[in-house]
C-alpha cells in the first residue's frame, strides 16, 4: 500500500517536472528602492511590470516561457545594488531592470560588463528603462546595456524643437539640482538654444543643492525679475514639486518645461497650482487617447494605487517578447543580438532599439497639467493634455559609442 | 623551591597566553570553515560584505566605545580611504598597461594599505582642532565634517566622480597567493585575511599603554590631565589610530565593490557604523563584530520579506538602546558572568521568561505593522512566519494585539523573579 502510493507520487511529481520544464519560466529582477523613501520610485515599476509580465504570458510568454517578476530593493546605493545584483545572479537570474539614479545604472553598467567577461555562459542583460546619463550610450556603451528610455540630451533635443518652434518665447531661465545631471541639463540647454534659435537669451541660470531647499521663493522671485518667459528645469522629486508649488503662490506666470513634471506624487501635492503651468517632455501623457491604454490605467490604478506611467516598461517587456521570439531562446546572449536594431508598433508610433549604442529611438510628447481630465492622475482630476508631438527623427541625436561586442 | 615557582608561574602565564589565544583560533577557524559551509555567490558576497563592515564598526567603536569620542562623520575615513585605493587601484591598472612604473609592482590585495595611509593621514590633517572637546561639541563638529565632505564629494568630479563615483578593476597588477579576485569567492580570502589582521590588530590596540589611556579620557578626563596626561593628544592619537582603521576598511571596499560613490562619504554610512557598534554592544570587544554581522544581514536580506524592512530596523536600534544599552554583546557578558558567579542556574528560568515574552511582543509588533502595511496597498494576505491572515481581517488584529499583550503580561509575571534573582 505504502510502496504503491509512494510511486504514485514520485511518478506525479514527475509529471509535474516535465510539465514545468515545457512551461519554463524566465526572471526579470528588478533592482530599484522599494522600501524607505524613495519607495514611491521603485514601487509603481514594480507594480508595472508585474501587470504587464501577466499579460505577455497570457500571449505566450517569452518565446513560450514564462516571464516572472523578482523585485530586489537597492535603497538607491550603488553598493547594495551589487549585493542585490549578486542575489540575482545567484537565483539564476540573467536579465535586471533598473531605473532610479544615475549612479546606480553607472554601477550596475561596470559590474554587468565584468561579469560578463568573468563567467562567459553566464551572461547577464541589464535593461535600464530610466537612468539617463547620456554616458551610458555614447562613451560608456555596454553591449550588455539597453536603454529604453530617451536619454538626458534626447529630452532636450525634443524640448528645445518644440521651443525653438514657439515665438513667444525669447527669455529662457535654467534652474537644476546641483549635482551631475543638473549641469548636463543646464549645459545641453545652453547649447542646444544657441544652435536652434539664437535669438532666445538665457537670463538665467541656477543650480540649488539636491533635495534640500524647502522654500524657493528666493529662486522664484530672480526668476520673475528676470523677466523670463519659460522656465527649464531638470528637477526630479520634491525639488519639482516645491518649485512650482512657490512659483504658484509668488504668482510667476512663466510655464515650467519639466523632465520629471509628472512622476508619482507631484500631481496630488500640486494640485490647482500645477494647471498649465507645469509642461512635461516624455514618451506619453495622461489623455489615454488609446483605449487599450486607457483599460490599463483605470485597472492598474483599481488594482495597485498607481498610475499607468511607465509606458516605456510596457516597450520594453514588448520589445523583449519580441526579441525572444525572433532568437527563437531566452539565452541573453541571443536576446541581446536579438534586440540590435529591433523595432516594435507601440501605442505611440514605431520605436527602434539602435545597434550603434543600444539607444532605444523613440517619439516624444510635451504635455501640460490639466484639471477636469477624463482619466485623473493619483485619483485626482489632473492629469498631462498632449499638446505636441516631437517626431523620431527631431528627437534623436548621434552617438559617439564604439562598441565592443563579444568575439 | 623558587625553581619550582618559576616554573609554576612560567605554566601559568603559558596557561593565560593560551587561553588568550583560543578565541583567535576559533575565528581564525570559522574564517576558515565558513566557505565551504556556504558556498553559493551570493553568500560569498553578503560574507564579504560582513568583513568589511566588521572591520568599520570595530574602528569606529575605537572612537565611540574606547575613547568615548562620539562621531557623527566616521564614514568620511572610510570613504576617502576607499577613493584612495581605488585611485591607486586605477593607477596599477593604467602601470600595468604600459608594464612599467611603480604601481605596476604593487598588488591589488595591498591595497587595504592604501586605504589605511589615506583614512589615517585625512585624521592627521583634519583631526586636531577637533579633539579639544569630546562629548557634544565632538559629536557637532564630526556631524558638520561629514556632511562638508560629502559636499565636497559632490563639487570635484575629477576627484569624486560625481554622483556617479569612481570605479576600478581588480584584476590588474601582479597576482598574490594565485589570488585571481574574479569571482566573489576568491575575493572571500581577500577579505578573511584582512578582517582578521584588522580585528587582531585593533585588539592589540586596546593593550597598548595608549589602548588603555583612550579608556582613562573617556572615563574621567579632567583626572587625566592632573595626572599630567593631555586628555586632547591622547584623543588626536586615537582619532588617527581609529580614521586608519576606517580607511583599511574603505580599501577592503573599494577592491570588492569596484565602485565607491560620494554617498559612502555621508550621513547614512556614518550612521550605520553607529548602528553596528550599538547593537553590538560598545563596551565589549567582540560587540560591534556582532553587530556588523547583524546589520548587514539585516539591510541585506530582511527587504526580501517585508516593505516594512527600514522600521524594523529602526525598532531593532530603539528598543536595543533603551532596554538593553549594553548591546547583544553586553546580554553575552552578562551571562558568563552569571557562569562564573555559579548563579547562572538560579537566574536562567527569569532569562527565560524575559526571552519568551521579548519574542511574544516582537510577533505581536511584526504582526501589527505588517496588517498595517498591507492595508496601506500591499497584498490581499499577509504573512507572517508562514502563518497567513487575511489583510483588513479580524483574525490578523485579534493575533497581534493577543501575541502583544501575552507578552507583557509574561514579561511582568517573570520581572520578580529577574528581580529577585539579580
Amino acid at each position: 500500500m505504502l510502496k504503491s502510493v509512494r510511486t504514485l507520487v514520485t511518478a506525479s511529481l514527475l509529471l509535474a517536472g516535465t510539465a514545468a520544464s515545457a512551461a519554463e519560466t524566465v526572471k526579470l529582477a528588478l533592482i530599484d528602492p522599494l522600501t524607505g523613501p524613495m519607495a514611491a520610485a521603485g514601487q509603481p515599476a514594480f507594480e508595472h511590470l508585474k501587470l504587464e509580465a501577466e499579460r505577455i504570458n497570457a500571449n505566450g510568454g517569452l518565446n513560450g516561457a514564462k516571464l516572472e517578476i523578482v523585485g530586489l530593493d537597492n535603497k538607491v546605493n550603488p553598493q547594495e545594488s551589487l549585493v542585490q545584483l549578486q542575489k540575482a545572479i545567484n537565483d539564476g537570474i540573467q536579465l535586471v531592470t533598473q531605473g532610479n539614479g544615475s549612479s546606480v545604472a553607472s554601477a550596475l553598467i561596470t559590474s554587468v560588463e565584468k561579469h560578463n567577461r568573468r563567467n562567459p555562459g553566464k551572461e547577464v542583460l541589464y535593461l535600464n528603462y530610466a537612468a539617463v546619463d547620456p554616458a551610458f550610450t555614447n562613451e560608456r556603451c555596454s553591449y550588455w546595456h539597453f536603454r529604453f528610455d530617451a536619454n538626458a540630451d534626447m529630452k532636450m533635443n525634443a524640448l528645445t524643437n518644440y521651443i525653438a518652434s514657439n515665438k513667444d518665447i525669447h527669455k529662457v531661465y535654467l534652474i537644476n539640482q546641483d549635482y551631475s545631471f543638473g549641469h548636463a541639463v543646464s549645459k545641453s540647454a545652453q547649447e542646444m538654444l544657441k544652435q536652434k534659435r539664437p535669438d532666445i537669451e538665457i537670463v538665467g541660470n541656477d543650480f540649488h543643492p539636491l533635495a534640500k531647499v524647502k522654500d524657493f521663493t528666493p529662486y522664484v522671485s530672480k526668476i520673475q525679475a528676470s523677466g523670463a518667459d519659460a522656465v527649464i528645469s531638470g528637477n526630479w522629486g520634491q525639488d519639482i514639486t516645491l518649485l512650482v508649488k512657490a512659483a504658484a503662490e509668488f504668482g510667476l506666470k512663466a510655464p515650467f518645461y519639466t523632465y520629471y513634471g509628472a512622476s508619482s506624487g507631484v500631481v496630488t501635492q500640486l494640485g490647482d497650482k500645477g494647471v498649465d503651468r507645469i509642461y512635461q517632455i516624455n514618451e506619453y501623457y495622461g489623455d489615454f487617447e488609446d483605449p487599450e491604454m486607457a483599460k490599463k490605467q483605470v485597472e492598474m490604478y483599481e488594482k495597485t494605487g498607481w498610475d499607468f506611467y511607465y509606458l516605456r516598461l510596457s516597450t520594453m517587456l514588448d520589445m523583449l517578447k519580441a526579441a525572444a521570439d525572433k532568437a527563437g531562446s531566452t539565452d541573453p546572449k541571443d536576446l541581446a543580438k536579438a534586440l540590435e536594431g529591433l523595432s516594435i508598433e507601440t501605442p505611440t508610433g514605431e520605436v527602434t532599439m539602435r545597434a550603434e549604442d543600444h539607444q532605444i529611438q523613440l517619439p516624444m510628447f510635451i504635455s501640460v497639467m490639466k484639471d477636469g481630465m477624463k482619466y485623473g492622475a493619483e485619483g485626482t482630476d489632473y492629469n498631462f493634455h498632449k499638446i505636441a508631438e516631437i517626431a523620431r527623427d527631431d528627437v534623436t541625436l548621434p552617438t559617439t559609442c564604439r562598441m565592443r561586442r563579444p568575439n | 623551591m623558587s625553581d619550582d615557582m618559576t616554573a609554576t608561574m612560567i605554566r601559568s602565564n603559558q596557561r593565560f597566553a593560551l587561553r588568550g589565544l583560543v578565541p583567535w583560533l576559533v575565528f581564525a577557524a570559522v574564517l576558515l570553515i565558513l566557505p565551504f559551509i556556504f558556498t553559493d555567490g551570493f553568500s560569498f558576497t553578503l560574507m564579504n560584505a560582513i568583513g568589511i563592515n566588521i572591520v568599520f564598526a570595530l574602528s569606529y567603536n575605537m572612537l565611540l566605545g574606547q575613547g568615548g569620542m562620539l562621531s557623527f562623520g566616521h564614514a568620511v575615513f572610510f570613504g576617502l580611504g576607499s577613493y584612495a585605493a581605488m585611485h591607486a587601484m586605477i593607477a596599477i591598472d593604467d602601470a600595468s598597461y604600459a608594464g612599467e612604473g611603480f604601481w605596476a609592482h604593487v598588488p591589488v590585495v595591498a591595497m587595504p594599505l592604501i586605504g589605511m595611509i589615506g583614512g589615517g593621514l585625512v585624521a592627521l590633517v583634519l583631526g586636531w582642532p577637533f579633539c579639544r572637546r569630546a562629548g557634544t561639541a565632538f559629536a557637532m563638529i564630526t556631524l558638520g565634517l561629514g556632511e562638508m565632505i560629502a559636499a565636497a564629494g559632490q563639487m570635484f568630479p575629477s576627484v569624486f566622480g560625481g554622483e556617479a563615483g569612481i570605479y576600478g578593476n581588480r584584476m590588474v597588477g601582479p597576482q598574490w597567493f594565485g589570488l585571481e579576485l574574479a569571482q566573489a569567492a576568491d575575493v572571500y580570502w581577500f577579505i578573511a585575511f584582512w578582517t582578521f589582521a584588522g580585528v587582531l590588530a585593533m585588539w592589540a590596540f586596546t593593550r597598548t599603554p595608549l589602548g588603555r589611556m583612550s579608556n582613562a579620557v573617556r572615563d574621567n578626563a579632567d583626572r587625566l590631565q592632573f595626572i599630567g596626561y593631555q586628555p586632547r593628544n591622547i584623543r588626536f592619537l586615537v582619532f588617527i589610530a581609529s580614521g586608519s582603521f576606517g580607511g583599511l576598511a574603505g580599501g577592503m571596499a573599494a577592491v570588492n565593490y569596484e565602485i565607491i560613490t560620494p554617498e559612502s562619504l555621508g550621513l547614512i554610512p556614518s550612521g550605520l557604523a553607529l548602528l553596528m557598534a550599538a547593537v553590538g554592544g560598545l563596551g565589549v570587544f567582540y560587540g560591534p563584530i556582532v553587530g556588523a554581522v547583524l546589520v548587514t544581514l539585516m539591510n541585506s536580506l530582511l527587504s526580501d520579506y517585508s516593505d516594512a524592512s527600514i522600521l524594523y530596523v529602526g525598532l531593532i536600534f530603539l528598543s536595543i538602546v533603551m532596554f538593553a544599552p549594553r548591546g547583544l554583546a553586553g546580554g553575552l557578558e552578562h551571562i558568563r558572568a552569571a557562569y562564573r558567579e555559579g548563579s547562572l542556574a538560579r537566574r536562567l528560568p527569569g532569562w527565560f521568561g524575559g526571552a519568551v515574552a521579548v519574542l511574544l511582543i516582537a510577533l505581536g509588533l511584526i504582526i501589527v505593522i505588517e496588517m498595517l502595511f498591507a492595508g496601506h496597498g500591499g497584498g490581499d494576505t499577509v504573512n507572517v512566519f508562514g502563518i497567513q491572515f487575511q489583510a483588513g481581517g479580524a483574525t490578523g488584529w485579534l493575533a497581534g494585539v493577543a501575541a502583544l499583550v501575552v507578552g507583557v503580561l509574561v514579561m511582568r509575571a517573570t520581572r520578580k523573579n529577574r528581580e529577585a534573582n539579580a
